[in-house]
């Protein structure tokens, strides 16, 4: 397709790119601004690795047309954290409570699993299990079988709420 | 240090463990969370090319001509090779059955006919469109019986009879065993091919330098083995080869070999051109031509007393190699034996034959088979039991595998709580009070630590431990780490026998270039040997530290809690011992080396003989409840116990249960290859279903702590154990609550209703 400006909000800062608009929104993240820690596993929506907000809302990136994002804010898991460094105790609850309860294995999946946990606690600030399950149903992961990462999700949402 | 067998240690060996918040778990963790994890997928090296396969449609097909002029001619293709463009070396683990690119035919759907290499990936993509290959189709076979019938099609000209491996065993005297048993049972079960389903696609960038030397960066859990058969097929000296490994994206047995055909590939074009090449798989292609598990068919037959000993066991079995063999061979061995070593039986008789069929190529996945024989094995035993009135809990009991027993197949059990193991599955799961609307099956395990079988004559593993000028310590091992707490384990080891903070050490182990040669992560070797490795030369590093303190100070010291001491109590910082040697030999590092040769495994050519350093049990029992009316089922509850022997890094020892039962679940309940005439029909992860977060049931489990002998910390393997006892306790749940038997896996809602509706009565 012709290719066009599309401007965006990316981690909290305004974007332009010149770019063909039927590419996939991952592929702009990755070739383009090189943020590579959203991954890809399928290219077609079936394994949630890639993972972004839209919004505050988690999609599936691969699936998302880079002409879409226009005028919206996108947030990648680069941006969950602001400027801080990668450092204990200097990281976000959730990035925090992955690696305390021994959530994250090989790891590919982690960056889209916390972009799916962020968007839950934004919406909902203290799910049960059931509703972590759901909200991460999403997002394969092939290690884990995925109860570190509930117990960390819960951690993480009391953390929040300042119950911890 | 340096142990070999027969060599007297002196007791440096401590059972203490360190505390569980005090495991260092690597700082890959922070990178992962943080998104800055670089994966092979995310590798980039400045001016790469992008490298695409072209591969076969057919099945079965003879190459009768290739034309690349007009691909060649395309703006930004850089190489195009055929079979014709490169020297071809036959290859292979077992047998050698592979060439880099098919030469005159196709023996499956997605064959390597040809390669590309472009400025991108469109480029790639279009030239692939440009190449015209023209065929001369062949008849096909599909399934291992049609193949190993008389006058079937020959796919390799130099294996006859499509047989790529076979193998008949006897142990005891079966014949009399099944003539003087009071019952005998039998059944046949399958199951279908399960690919590894690690969630990154396997991704490798080639780089080849003027004098020659050969970089592939690639993630993979035995790099040596790789770089070994790469400098064989690509004739290279083997000190030219270096692999790079950056983090993984699970492995899970399928990144043992990883995907040779991909690495040599990436290296042909790298060499051709002069730059840096990267390949990387698309799932559709990690379905339909990346290496999944052997589907096998075993027909098994049993013979017991009427109070419920196991008198024999008699196995026929069927593995489907497709068109390539890679670790096949192996697998079948261990689908075929393992688990005759699960309980006493004296009599055996097992013939496996692996045969050739024109389908996507196998290679091998976590538990190495042992979980399909489990499947067979352990819904036999409760068909027996059933037969005799016994309860499935007793029968088990009364023949299992006991410390200090040498099993039918010469197995020496050092260390074993099987028995304990599933007393304490049968308490968790409430045997004793089972619910009336509930089906429970119990299921037991063997898998061996510490193989010793790839290699006789190398069998153990070394590492050496440097004290850095700053008093830090960094343990290089050939040992990979890509998630399942290898880090943690090997610096607890070296804190423990140092003293020293955990956070204190590094492990090294990525870069073939610096870490010692290594078998890498399989056959549950990773703490067995590789942790004893670590062990034996941070006592090595002790000793030195040691020494050249004492030569500083001019005064025996001593290093006690990662303390330097005197008699006297005057105190020296490790980081003045460092520079003190530093200085005094002009740059050297205090190294200390450990190389530990595990005692031999001495086997004989029919395989009998103790065939691992040690060997980890496990019971698991499952609860289920399943809707008579539809077959659906529902998994209510599994419970996990192991004899892993001391449980050194508890979180990710927990991480590990987890993830071991989930692909239990998954390969028990839905996956599984489906085939069209040799084409792959579920190569996606919608049609290829894994377990997502809403189908992993209540899972619970124990550790029934043993020290083993051997195993560092008196610790043994986890890793693949985990997932082997799942099948067999599903199965048996699940024909307790039905009435009715599934045997062939995956166990799905329609089989379930098929068993019950023709009565096919539990036994």
């Amino acid at each position: 397709m012709q290719e066009q400006v599309i401007n965006f909000d990316l981690n909290d800062e305004p974007v332009s790119i010149y770019a063909d608009p039927s590419l996939s929104l991952l592929k702009i993240l990755r070739d383009r601004f090189n943020l590579l820690g959203t991954k890809e596993g399928c290219g077609r929506g079936d394994c949630g690795v890639c993972t972004v907000l839209l919004d505050g809302k988690a999609v599936n990136s691969c699936l998302i047309p880079a002409g879409k994002v226009q005028g919206r804010n996108v947030l990648t898991i680069e941006g969950i954290n602001g400027k801080n460094q990668v450092k204990a105790g200097l990281m976000h609850p959730l990035q925090q409570a992955f690696v305390e309860k021994g959530a994250v294995q090989c790891g590919f999946c982690t960056p889209g699993m916390i972009m799916s946990a962020w968007a839950l606690l934004q919406k909902n600030p203290a799910p049960s299990t059931e509703e972590i399950r759901e909200a991460i149903s999403g997002n394969l992961c092939r290690c884990s079988g995925y109860k570190q990462i509930e117990e960390a999700i819960l951690q993480a949402a009391k953390v929040m709420t300042g119950q911890l | 240090m340096i142990l070999v067998p027969g060599h007297k240690e002196k007791g440096f060996i401590s059972n203490h463990k360190p505390p569980e918040n005090k495991v260092n778990q690597g700082p890959d963790l922070w990178a992962k969370v943080a998104g800055r994890a670089l994966y092979g997928i995310d590798l980039q090296f400045p001016g790469m090319l992008c490298g695409k396969i072209l591969r076969s449609p057919h099945p079965h097909a003879r190459i009768k001509r290739i034309d690349t002029a007009g691909a060649a001619a395309l703006p930004g293709v850089r190489a195009i090779l055929t079979a014709s463009d490169i020297k071809q070396k036959r290859y292979g683990i077992v047998v050698q059955d592979e060439l880099p690119l098919a030469a005159d035919r196709v023996r499956y759907i997605g064959d390597e006919v040809a390669v590309v290499a472009a400025v991108d990936e469109e480029k790639a993509l279009r030239a692939l469109e440009a190449i015209k290959v023209e065929y001369e189709t062949l008849p096909a076979v599909f399934e291992p019986g049609a193949a190993l019938a008389r006058g079937a099609v020959q796919i390799h000209d130099h294996i006859p009879g499509n047989i790529a491996w076979q193998r008949e065993l006897e142990r005891g005297n079966p014949d009399r065993a099944f003539r003087e048993a009071d019952l005998v049972v039998e059944n046949t079960f399958s199951i279908p091919s399960i690919h590894p389903t690690y969630l990154e696609p396997i991704a490798c960038l080639a780089l080849s330098d003027y004098l020659g030397n050969l970089t592939v960066h690639t993630a993979l859990q035995a790099p040596d083995m790789v770089r070994e058969i790469m400098a064989y097929v690509l004739d290279l000296p083997f000190s030219k080869v270096r692999i790079v490994g950056p983090i993984m994206g699970g492995g899970f047995g399928g990144r043992v070999y990883g995907n040779l055909k991909l690495y040599l590939l990436s290296s042909l074009l790298a060499q051709r051109t002069g730059l840096p090449v990267k390949m990387q798989l698309s799932r559709e292609e990690e379905f339909s031509i990346g290496r999944p598990m052997i589907a096998a068919e075993l027909k098994i037959k049993m013979a017991l007393r009427r109070d419920g000993t196991f008198l024999a066991r008699e196995s026929e079995i069927i593995t489907d190699n497709g068109a390539y063999s890679a670790q096949a061979p192996w697998v079948t061995k261990t689908l075929s034996e393992r688990n005759d070593s699960v309980y006493r039986i004296p009599n055996i008789r097992t013939r496996a034959c692996l045969a050739y069929t024109n389908k996507v190529p196998t290679a091998q996945y976590r538990a190495y088979g042992n979980q399909a024989a489990n499947f067979a094995c352990e819904s036999l035993i409760d068909q027996a039991a059933a037969k005799l009135g016994l309860d499935p809990l007793a029968i088990r009991l009364k023949n299992c595998t006991q410390a200090g027993d040498t099993t039918v197949h010469g197995l020496k059990i050092k260390s074993c709580a099987l028995k304990d193991c599933l007393k304490e599955a049968a308490a968790m799961i409430g045997w004793s009070n089972r619910n009336q609307n509930y089906g429970y099956g119990i299921s037991a395990a063997i898998h061996a630590s510490g193989s010793l079988v790839a290699n006789k004559d190398f069998r153990g593993a070394s590492a050496r431990a440097v004290l850095e000028l700053d008093g830090r310590v960094t343990i290089f091992s050939g040992e990979q780490d890509y998630g399942q707490g290898t880090y943690g384990v090997f610096t607890s080891i070296a804190a423990e026998v140092l003293g020293l903070e955990p956070g204190l050490i590094s492990l090294n182990s990525r870069d073939s270039l610096v870490a010692p040669y290594s078998q890498g992560a399989l056959a549950n070797r990773q703490t067995t040997i590789g942790g004893r490795a670590v062990q034996l030369a941070a006592v090595d590093l002790k000793q030195m530290i040691e020494r050249a303190a004492s030569e500083m100070a001019g005064k025996p010291i001593k290093m006690e809690r990662g303390c330097l001491k005197s008699a006297d109590g005057s105190i020296i910082e490790l980081r003045a011992v460092a520079c003190y040697h530093h200085n005094r030999t002009s740059g050297l590092n205090l190294t200390g080396v450990g190389s530990y040769v595990p005692p031999l495994a001495e086997y004989d050519e029919t395989g009998y003989g103790n065939i691992s350093v040690t060997y980890s049990f496990a019971a698991h029992a499952a609860e289920v409840e399943v809707d008579r009316e539809t077959g659906a089922y529902n998994i209510k509850r599994i419970v996990s116990v192991h004899d892993s022997g001391q449980i050194i890094n508890p979180l990710s020892a927990g991480g590990q249960v987890y993830g071991g039962v989930t692909q239990g679940v998954g390969l028990s309940c839905y996956e599984g290859y489906l085939f069209d005439k040799g084409r792959v029909v579920n190569k996606t992860l919608a049609d290829y279903r894994i377990p997502t977060a809403l189908d992993v049931p209540d899972i619970t489990y124990h550790f029934v702590e043993t020290t083993d002998p051997e195993g560092p910390l008196g610790a043994k393997g986890l890793g693949e154990v985990v997932q082997v006892p799942v099948p067999g306790a599903l199965a048996n749940a699940v024909a307790d609550a039905a009435g009715a038997r599934v045997t062939a896996l995956p166990i799905t809602a329609e089989k379930v209703y098929r068993a019950i509706t023709k009565g096919e009565c539990r036994s």
